[in-house]
């Protein structure tokens, strides 16, 4: 770690003071009030629409449904399969049918309600099972299986044959919800020459202006994307959410309009974490190597599409894990329900799997009388071994070091052992391996753009969003090590499709990667470049000088700052001084879709108690070991791990958006408990393991979802050291700890001499 | 704008709008409001100080935490009617970009802000607690803290930022 920790992040003083105008507090002359009316019921034809009551009423300047797009009725990143406004049918209960915007928030509700929608309800396929039944309604033409995805590699009848131990688990994984503090929203702007301004976030600014071009059937030159900065996205905000309502209500009623989801609107519309059941069958000889590993997911992706092939195809992917087991079997099924849209979130499929596979090893471990962490080192992957599709990667031997970590981890003493005869203490840890980047065979462009400003500052500007996550701050800091410059040198421009380059979507953890490679592919024609410049203006040998803080140095002066920016600028024109860049994410040389090259490791170790008279699970430690390459900003590295663990640990002990035929149980923060600060364990640990194999040229590997990953798994094995119950289903419920307890006669009173004094 | 009208129990109610006055961050401000406007759209949308966030609705996130005659309380659960006459503090009165306070500093120092949309609320929140119990003990910070969600930074940030700032403040 290079920077001190204190380094202060760009964004920090208009943050911490407010003063921070995020996309949805913008306000502008004349601005009206947008809202979406959503479905009733999860799963029903349309039979009529009739809007003509809301639209008398006083104050509204537009009201919309399908006969008001003018392009494609559709939006979907890959497969555009949901309808911005439903036509004839709706598939869950956060379906757009009509949308208004009026003067205020109170005539826009008045409209809302006065939009009359005559409703026959049909059968609500709230589950996998439903949805595969033969005799099922069909959600969608092609059937309700949005996507299978396959891997097999040698022969799993041989290679179970030869195991002397085999354990089987269902794992089943909930609906987390990604709980971002500011909901989706922003606001939407008419322009004089016809075109749109978009005032909202997102994390890929361009593909929003594709997907809008394509719905308002307008050039994408005459949209322009503002979608920096954000209160929290995790993968959340990747789809169009409120954009095409916004624009298509801004277009009608020439005026700008704010749309802003409240946060009931927000878990009724927004996307979640794919439920999946996950089923895994694993062997292992007498020696503990495992020669057979068989798996089946099923994943309930909800009414449409959204990115839920690619999460599929993840998880199979990551199925095997570290662990380059010679025989294996995979199978994926994606099925649409009528519950509500699962999608991206940070992890993209990896931490169900990871649960499941971990939980796997921990089992098939206790069944051949070793630790877990002597199986996992048995079976661990070697630097150079291929990928978990049998794809070449860069080498890399992250998932020894963290195991290493983890494995020392295990053997710290519990923080208080057999002090309270009801509280029960235990440690657990695992591992994860997590593919950075969009995988072979999808498009995956990066680039950026350096330039001398006519104010003379050194721009920085790539196609990234800053939701929290620290790209800002990144970019700041390559910037400072590659050119010397102080951070007021530097204007970063990111978020803004009329200002930025293509650098591909911030997601899949490749965002840091990405701006080091970058500016590496760039930092020598754009030295150059200031240093001729300086060299013409000053009539110096160019020899002779070098970038610092401030500007251009000469060697020998003191002070040694010769010609700073500013001044420079002033004898140049604007994009006199400007470099770009653009390339692809690395990808595996074989031809095997999907497949990732660059990966990351987490390694975790959970401390939990356990009290038997209430069943609550409390994580008292929680460390990370994390190989991802070189750490560029500390306080951010750190914060994504730490924020990532205690999402994780909301994941594996608290967070269920329960839906009941197709209505979700929950419609805020009072019914759906994501982890307070009463929640965070006594002692978080981060720790980098920042070497990488010798000639690696890939830099740093980005850590948005590797602290999410391995966490669950570890808790649920230190719940199992405690009580001896292996959790299979996540959250782990207190009933559930009540219930094992009570089978294995744990409580106090089932062992009378043991009462506290008595 | 203002009409009274009697209620069941023959009780003058007020109603529409009227002028509604308090103090905000020490300066009178009078706004023409229905007594049963929430304050935090007062806040944000009349008066653009946008510094106060909105995110839950109903008191469970803090994200839009401000101070009523200096006690911590959600903006999202007060009305207008429940302000006239007081002092509201904001984010906007605590410190400036130029000028921020030991609390502020200590959160850009320790990390205890990512995305930030919870930090107004959550800065609120330790200023107040720091102010009752300037040496407070993990429990104490946590109790201050239970309020506030913070989705991002997994409170490590911020509890290292509330401890920094109670060093510093003495």
């Amino acid at each position: 770690m290079k920077q001190p920790e204190y380094q202060r992040r760009p964004d920090a003083a208009p943050k911490v003071t407010g003063a921070l105008k995020y996309l949805t507090d913008r306000f502008e002359e004349n601005m009206l009030i947008g809202k979406v009316l959503r479905s009733e019921y999860p799963h029903a034809r349309i039979k009529k629409i009739d809007t003509s009551a809301a639209e008398a009423l006083p104050g509204i300047h537009a009201v919309l449904t399908h006969h008001d797009v003018p392009g494609l009725n559709r939006f979907g990143i890959v497969t555009p399969d949901q309808p911005v406004f439903c036509e004839d049918r709706v598939r869950y209960t956060g379906d757009a049918v009509a949308a208004v915007a009026a003067e205020s928030a109170e005539a826009a509700d008045q409209a809302l309600a006065a939009v009359i929608v005559e409703y026959e309800p049909l059968p609500v396929l709230d589950s996998v099972e439903k949805a595969l039944d033969p005799e099922a309604e069909l959600l969608h033409e092609a059937g309700n299986i949005l996507h299978e995805a396959y891997y097999t590699r040698g022969n799993l009848q041989e290679g179970f044959a030869g195991c002397t131990s085999i354990v089987e688990e269902t794992y089943q994984l909930p609906r987390q919800m990604h709980g971002y503090m500011e909901t989706e929203g922003g606001v939407v702007v008419p322009e004089k020459d016809g075109g749109i301004s978009v005032y909202m976030a997102t994390q890929h600014g361009f593909k929003d202006r594709f997907q809008l071009s394509r719905i308002l059937d307008a050039p994408e030159e005459k949209i322009r994307i503002i979608s920096s900065p954000i209160g929290g996205s995790f993968g959340g905000k990747d789809e169009l959410n409120l954009q095409p309502y916004g624009a298509l209500l801004a277009l009608k009623a020439g005026l700008p309009v704010r749309v802003h989801n409240t946060r009931e609107e927000s878990v009724r519309a927004g996307l979640k974490r794919h439920p999946m059941a996950i089923t895994m069958r694993t062997g292992a000889d007498e020696n503990g190597r495992v020669l057979a590993h068989e798996t089946t997911i099923y994943a309930d992706t909800g009414a449409y599409a959204t990115l839920g092939p690619a999460i599929l195809e993840f998880a199979v992917e990551h199925a095997s894990g570290l662990y380059p087991i010679p025989n294996i079997a995979t199978t994926g099924v994606s099925v649409f329900t009528n519950n509500g849209v699962a999608g991206e979130f940070r992890g993209f499929g990896g931490n169900q799997v990871t649960f499941a596979l971990e939980g796997q090893m921990d089992r098939l471990a206790e069944r051949l009388g070793m630790e877990g962490a002597e199986l996992r080192a048995k079976n661990m992957r070697k630097p150079s071994d291929a990928g978990p599709l049998g794809q070449e990667i860069a080498p890399t031997d992250g998932g020894r070091m963290i195991l290493e970590d983890v494995t020392a981890w295990q053997q710290l003493p519990l923080s208080n052992a057999g002090e309270t005869p009801w509280v029960k203490n235990g440690r657990g840890g695992a591992v994860s391996m997590h593919g950075g980047g969009l995988g072979y065979g999808r498009l995956d462009p990066s680039g950026g753009r350096l330039a001398l400003t006519k104010e003379g500052k050194l721009e920085a500007a790539f196609g990234f969003e800053e939701c929290g996550q620290g790209i800002a701050a990144v970019i700041e800091t390559v910037m400072k090590d590659t050119f010397s410059c102080h951070e007021e040198d530097i204007e970063i421009t990111i978020g803004d499709t009329n200002k930025v380059p293509v650098s591909g979507s911030t997601t899949a953890s490749r965002g840091t990667g990405m701006v080091w490679t970058a500016v590496e592919n760039m930092k020598d024609s754009f030295r150059r470049q200031l240093l001729a410049e300086a060299s013409r203006v000053t009539a110096t040998a160019a020899a002779d000088l070098y970038l610092g803080a401030g500007g251009v140095h000469k060697i020998g002066t003191e002070p040694s700052l010769f010609l700073s920016y500013k001044a420079l600028a002033e004898y140049v024109q604007e994009g006199d001084i400007e470099t770009h860049t653009a390339f692809d994410f690395p990808v595996t040389p074989d031809e095997i879709d999907s497949g990732h090259y660059l990966y990351s490791f987490g390694g975790v170790s959970a401390e939990v108690e356990v009290n038997l008279l209430t069943g609550t699970v409390r994580v008292l430690d929680l460390k990370q070991s994390v190989s991802a390459g070189p750490v560029m900003y500390p306080q951010g590295y750190r914060g994504q791990i730490e924020g990532g663990g205690i999402m994780a640990l909301g994941y594996t002990l608290m967070e269920d958006a329960v839906m009941d035929e197709g209505r979700y149980q929950t419609e805020n923060f009072d019914t759906y408990l994501m982890p307070g600060v009463k929640d965070l364990p006594d002692n978080v640990t981060v720790k980098p393991r920042e070497e990488v194999m010798e000639g690696d040229i890939h830099g740093p590997r980005g850590v948005g979802e590797i602290g999410t990953i391995a966490v669950a798994p570890a808790i649920a094995e230190a719940i199992y050291q405690a009580i001896g119950a292996r959790p299979h289903k996540l959250p782990v419920s207190r009933e559930w700890v009540l219930q094992q307890i009570q089978q294995r006669g744990l409580l106090p009173w089932n062992k009378p001499e043991k009462i506290p004094g008595g | 704008m203002e009409q009274t009208r009697k209620d069941s129990r023959g009780i003058e109610r007020r109603q529409g709008k009227y002028a509604c006055t308090f103090h905000v961050n020490g300066e009178e401000v009078s706004i023409e409001a229905s007594p049963m406007d929430r304050v935090v759209d007062l806040l944000r949308d009349r008066m653009h100080e946008t510094g106060t966030k909105i995110s839950c609705g109903i008191g469970r996130c803090g994200a839009c935490s401000i101070w009523l005659d200096g006690r911590l309380t959600s903006s999202c659960l007060l009305l207008a009617y429940q302000v006239e006459g007081k002092e509201v503090t904001t984010i906007e009165g605590i410190g400036t970009e130029e000028r921020c306070s030991i609390v502020q500093e200590a959160f850009m120092n320790e990390g205890g802000f990512q995305c930030g949309y919870c930090t107004p609320g959550m800065i609120m929140a330790t200023e107040s607690l720091l102010r009752h119990t300037p040496d407070p003990d993990d429990e104490q910070i946590r109790e201050g803290l239970s309020g506030n969600i913070c989705r991002c930074t997994g409170y490590s940030g911020i509890i290292r930022a509330v401890r920094a700032a109670s060093v510093n403040l003495q």
